[in-house]
């Protein structure tokens, strides 16, 4: 494993060149590039986590902890938003302006917010869900994830849950870190 | 410059006055990250120079009419803490100096960073040096550099900065706070490594053509260990949390 | 257009525009000119007023360089404190004509603990491009013309002819731009509106005595070195202008 900081998000290509524009760890093996720190770019179908901001005559803008604000059409949904309201939804389309325009959004009642780097989120998702499905196992917490980095927690052990996914924050870039949670989640539970 | 009254000698027995070569950089020490509350820091010392820089943003760009609908726009502070130097107590606030330097930091990073990515946003660069021992610009900027790279903010190549000067004859590297006063020019250069373009050109004093090309093939030989140094504490971090877990 | 080496007035990229020196404009100032480079107009106004010297040189006079960009020169100009622009310029100007030696300080020494403040005041009229070099020349050419004011009772006397400045060298200085990879001196506004880098060289006969650089577009090693030969070309017909120009 070839580990320097390289910087692209993503790559900048020039003179048949790519480089790195983040800072990440480039795996020469499989050829690819985990970013270690890396800003979350919105894409199409990207499920968020959202905070809406403003209730307005025509559109909600909604906050998802990023430059790229999120904007929700009034018109398209039946459910009534409030300022303040914590939602799930989907990326429709990014605009001109860089706009995120979502859809199909859903009340997130009660339950914990926590940021963390969008970078770290596949890392909390797992290999075809199996981190994700460990820690809602293990805290019996239902736990939403959002690509821009926002997450989600209710129910049962949700201060584990918290901890857990802080963890996996710090760490996600570590060689091992799926067996150290396991760990962690059974000495947890005292099994 | 300095009253040539008094001028020191820089150069006794072919060597400096802190007994560096006249192409050696002074000792640099850099540690990634350390603000928790900034999107990415960085910290430097620089021979007795000891600068702090903070990254904040992408965000929304506030008051509303700096927005840029097409691209972020970069905001730079770069001050001098009162207590930094070893003259008298500073007044607050931002001088000419200071404001000239941010302008220039600014544009080192306006050049790099893909702006593109983030309409109607800002970036926060803050430079704070805390004790300045010449080359507080440069130092500035490499810092700032480490810290932005921390943000995760994407670049399209990681810079650095040093500066160069006359003596006599001779052109030296990294001039501190007396070689500074009292040299015959001094020179801060900035440079983006990948193409070796130059991102911040200043000078001032008495230099030949001869003297500049001198002056950069110091600056680019030193850039190598700036850079090498740079992204040793880029990867610190990283190595010290996989460390933890090597067994 | 500039692809093909054309520019607006048929100008060829190594070519500056119309220059103009006028001397002397304002009776009240110890020194004033202006300079017109195309439709570029920088007034520079000279005033001199005692003061005491700096700790570090007790027989030198000081000399403090400011620029206004006035609201009048251009859209883009507002009233209000000092731009980071209007700083840049000043500090350039101070630095190409300061590092020469230009005025000899040590003439503006009074007596123990007095010496003369020299105040060059760069006013912009109108704005169409390279600031640099038209508030340079307009500096110089004023410098040129600035009389030494008398000292009586602590303070300055500026009534009769008391002899002119003592100038040691003269410095000019030469701006490029850089669009894209093509580069062309002396910039005019719609040419700065498109620029992605500046880089300004001063020289007197011999050497480089201030460079920068400004914006965010990069330059390379061999561009600055082939600007520095053009600039020592190019600065000495500047400096024979401003000689040339002298009027009593």
């Amino acid at each position: 494993m070839a580990e320097k900081p390289l910087r692209i998000e993503n790559a900048i290509i020039e003179d048949e060149k790519t480089y790195s524009s983040v800072l990440g760890v480039y795996h020469e093996d499989k050829s690819s590039l985990i970013p270690l720190e890396g800003l979350w770019y919105p894409r199409r179908d990207d499920i968020v986590i959202g905070i809406v901001e403003d209730a307005r005559l025509n559109s909600y803008s909604v906050d998802l902890n990023s430059p790229y604000k999120g904007i929700i059409i009034a018109k398209f949904v039946e459910t009534r938003l409030q300022r303040g309201d914590v939602i799930e939804a989907e990326v429709k389309e990014i605009d001109e302006t860089k706009t995120v325009v979502l859809m199909r959004p859903k009340t997130l009642i009660g339950g914990k917010v926590m940021d963390i780097k969008p970078s770290k989120i596949p890392r909390v998702i797992g290999k075809a869900n199996t981190m994700i499905q460990q820690i809602q196992d293990g805290t019996k917490s239902t736990v939403m994830v959002g690509m821009n980095g926002r997450i989600w927690a209710k129910g049962g052990n949700v201060a584990l849950a918290t901890e857990i996914i802080l963890m996996i924050g710090e760490e996600a870039h570590t060689k091992g870190l799926t067996e150290r949670v396991k760990t962690f989640l059974t000495s947890k539970q005292g099994v | 410059m300095g009253s040539s009254a008094n001028k020191p000698e820089l150069i006794v027995n072919g060597k400096r006055l802190d007994g560096r070569a006249f192409g050696e950089l002074r000792p640099l020490k850099i540690v990634a990250g350390g603000l928790k509350n900034a999107a990415g820091s960085a910290y430097l010392e620089w021979g007795n120079n000891k600068v702090l820089a903070a990254v904040y943003g992408p965000k929304e760009a506030l008051p509303k009419h700096t927005q840029d609908p097409e691209k972020a726009v970069v905001k730079c502070k770069y001050s001098m803490a009162p207590f930094s130097s070893l003259e008298e107590h500073n007044r607050s606030g931002p001088n000419r100096r200071a404001i000239e330097i941010s302008k220039v930091t600014r544009e080192v990073f306006e050049k790099v960073i893909l702006l593109e990515d983030f309409p109607g946003s800002e970036i926060d660069i803050y430079i704070e040096v805390l004790q300045s021992d010449g080359g507080t610009r440069a130092a500035g900027i490499t810092c700032a550099a480490v810290a932005l790279a921390m943000s995760g903010i994407p670049m399209t190549d990681l810079p650095y900065a040093t500066s160069v000067g006359k003596v006599g004859e001779h052109m030296i590297l990294d001039l501190n706070k007396i070689e500074d006063n009292y040299s015959d020019a001094d020179m801060p250069v900035a440079i983006g490594p990948r193409n070796g373009e130059i991102l911040l050109l200043q000078m001032d004093g008495t230099l030949t053509k001869a003297d500049i090309k001198e002056g950069f093939n110091l600056i680019y030989k030193a850039g190598e260990t700036i850079s090498k140094l740079q992204r040793e504490a880029l990867r610190a971090p990283y190595e010290r949390i996989q460390e933890k877990y090597k067994n | 257009m500039l692809a093909k080496g054309i520019r607006e007035e048929g100008r060829s990229i190594f070519n500056y525009r119309p220059i103009q020196i006028r001397h002397s404009l304002l009776p009240n100032a110890e020194g004033s000119a202006q300079v017109d480079i195309g439709n570029t107009k920088v007034l520079v106004g000279i005033k001199m007023d005692p003061a005491t010297p700096m700790p570090d040189k007790p027989d030198e006079g000081n000399l403090m360089s400011m620029a206004e960009l006035l609201p009048l020169a251009s859209a883009e100009y507002e009233p209000g404190p000092p731009s980071p622009d209007s700083i840049e310029l000043a500090r350039v100007v101070d630095r190409g004509i300061r590092a020469a030696g230009a005025v000899d300080l040590s003439s503006l020494f009074i007596e123990e603990g007095k010496v003369w403040s020299l105040f060059i005041d760069i006013y912009v009229l109108n704005y169409d491009g390279n600031l640099f070099d038209a508030s340079t020349l307009a500096a110089m050419a004023a410098l040129q013309n600035t009389r030494m004011p008398g000292y009586e009772d602590g303070k300055a006397v500026r009534e009769g002819s008391l002899g002119k400045l003592k100038l040691n060298n003269m410095v000019a200085s030469c701006t490029y731009a850089k669009v894209g990879d093509k580069i062309v001196l002396d910039p005019n506004g719609g040419e700065e509106a498109i620029m992605d880098g500046r880089l300004t060289i001063a020289n007197d006969e011999n050497v480089i005595r201030a460079m920068q650089k400004g914006l965010p577009g990069s330059f390379t090693q061999k561009e600055i070195e082939e600007l520095i030969d053009m600039t020592f070309e190019k600065s000495k017909e500047l400096r024979g202008i401003i000689s040339n120009s002298e009027s009593d």
